[in-house]
């Protein structure tokens, strides 16, 4: 679930909420395993657990009837569809979605409190996985990424076994799991929440503009960077997360270094870029994309690889930034860069 | 390749003193509002005399190079003889005139010099 789901979620003012969670399929789904849909009281939608159609009106439906009745059900939806199949255009396979009713206000529902610890790790930065029965009684269960675990699944072998299973799940992502201990096997779901992709942009320029707004749409942070107070402004900048003028070097060094920071050098000089990329090619972020050619991108390569960095260090360097759309304009750049950030972080691209 | 050329290239690839100064007395940071140019020079002064420069800096070659040869030039001086400081200094060291429009790049370190001598780090 994205940072702004579980945010609309905790600060709802509705006095119910459906919460509609895919949690297996079989075929052909578009969605990750872990996505939601919420339905409020007065018929507000947020989210989907697939790419919308048939299936997604199913389960508003199924969420319409759950706000008045209250409770938990599992969804077992199939994707094939007759007419489409003689078309062509049926997805084909099968889908589980867990929908049960929330109350937003309510501390002692134990999937808010749950949700309470996953905003708390979140901010922090830091993962966590929340444990959830798919079947038989309810109650949820945290694991943090930094090893403390809230709440309860209602027995304490389920809970110690559990953690084992969400400690996986942390590191590999949501997946659903059957559970057994000597009081009798339950079916558990395992939701992760990874906190938000930073981005780190280095040139408060046009395409930096573009970068912050698209980045808001999926859900990752920007971090504006540039040495010149009068390009980095709030005015240019209304959706960034944070701006800083400075020394750009500096600046970025102090941002702590993880897989979930990308760089991204729009500044197209070298005089910021030289020295940021020495502070980079050594630290574990996730992502570095610079701005230019080919040719441009080798000459930096060639001045840091005097200066002793090594072949393997320079390589992870992405330059020409972005994959190739064929856009020129400053927001089709920076709709192929946000592209290539997506693409490395699913790991469709190395 | 000009003399010139060859000081400005040879400071950036290898700039002396480009490193913090954490016993520094003395410091100030200075930035060329358009073209980002940004430069923290740090000093130590003991008895009105300059025993250590080092700066740091995000900046194009002219302006690194520039502030390359100027904390080599300032140790041994004294705070009033720094201060003193000017473009006859930069066209000398540099062995020629920086190119139409770029003298601001040269004169960032200088000019962020002159300030770092009379202000106290705290």
């Amino acid at each position: 679930m994205s940072d702004s789901l579980i945010d609309a979620l905790t600060k709802s003012d509705e006095r119910h909420v459906v919460q509609a969670t895919l949690v297996s399929a079989s075929g052909s789904s578009s969605k990750k395993i872990g996505a939601k849909m919420l339905v409020g009281e007065s018929g507000k939608l947020l989210g989907g657990v697939t790419i919308g159609g048939c299936v997604d009106a199913q389960v508003i439906e199924a969420g319409d009837e759950m706000i008045a009745r209250g409770g938990r059900r599992l969804l077992d939806i199939s994707l094939d569809d007759d007419e489409a199949w003689e078309i062509g255009l049926t997805c084909g396979g099968n889908i589980e979605v867990l929908v049960q009713r929330l109350a937003p206000s309510d501390q002692s529902d134990p999937l808010i409190a749950a949700y309470a610890a996953v905003r708390d790790a979140l901010a922090h930065d830091r993962g966590v996985v929340v444990a959830t029965p798919i079947d038989g009684a309810g109650g949820a269960l945290t694991l943090d990424e930094n090893g403390t675990s809230v709440g309860s699944l209602g027995d304490a072998g389920l809970d110690a076994e559990a953690r084992a299973v969400a400690a996986e799940a942390l590191r590999a992502g949501s997946r659903d799991a059957t559970v057994t201990t000597p009081a009798g096997s339950r079916r558990i779901f395992f939701d992760r929440f990874a906190p938000a992709t930073t981005l780190v942009i280095v040139g408060a320029g046009q395409i930096a503009m573009s970068l912050t707004a698209f980045a808001r749409e999926l859900d990752m942070r920007t971090i504006i960077v540039d040495g010149r107070e009068r390009y980095a402004t709030r005015d240019r900048f209304p959706l960034a997360d944070s701006i800083r003028v400075g020394m750009p070097s500096e600046i970025v060094a102090a941002i702590a270094p993880s897989k979930r920071v990308a760089v991204i050098l729009v500044s197209h000089d070298y005089k910021y870029e030289l020295p940021v990329l020495r502070q980079l090619l050594r630290a574990p972020v996730g992502y570095i994309g610079m701005l230019g050619s080919k040719k441009r991108g080798e000459a930096v390569r060639g001045l840091l690889r005097d200066e002793g960095f090594t072949d393997e260090e320079l390589g992870r360097i992405r330059t020409p930034i972005g994959l190739d759309l064929g856009g020129k304009s400053s927001p089709e750049v920076a709709l192929s860069i946000l592209a290539e950030v997506v693409a490395v972080r699913s790991g469709k691209r190395a | 390749v000009s003399a010139y050329r060859a000081i400005v290239i040879e400071h950036f690839r290898r700039p002396r003193n480009r490193a913090p100064l954490p016993q520094a007395n003395r410091a100030a940071e200075g930035a060329n509002p358009l073209c980002g140019d940004r430069i923290r020079i740090q000093l130590r002064v003991d008895d009105d005399t300059i025993t250590d420069a080092r700066f740091m800096a995000d900046a194009c070659a002219l302006c690194i190079a520039t502030a390359s040869l100027l904390t080599e030039h300032v140790r041994g001086l004294s705070a009033d003889a720094a201060a003193a400081i000017d473009g006859t200094w930069v066209r000398t060291s540099l062995e020629g005139d920086p190119p139409a429009g770029r003298a601001r790049c040269a004169m960032l370190p200088v000019d962020t010099l002159r300030r770092a001598v009379r202000q106290a780090v705290t």
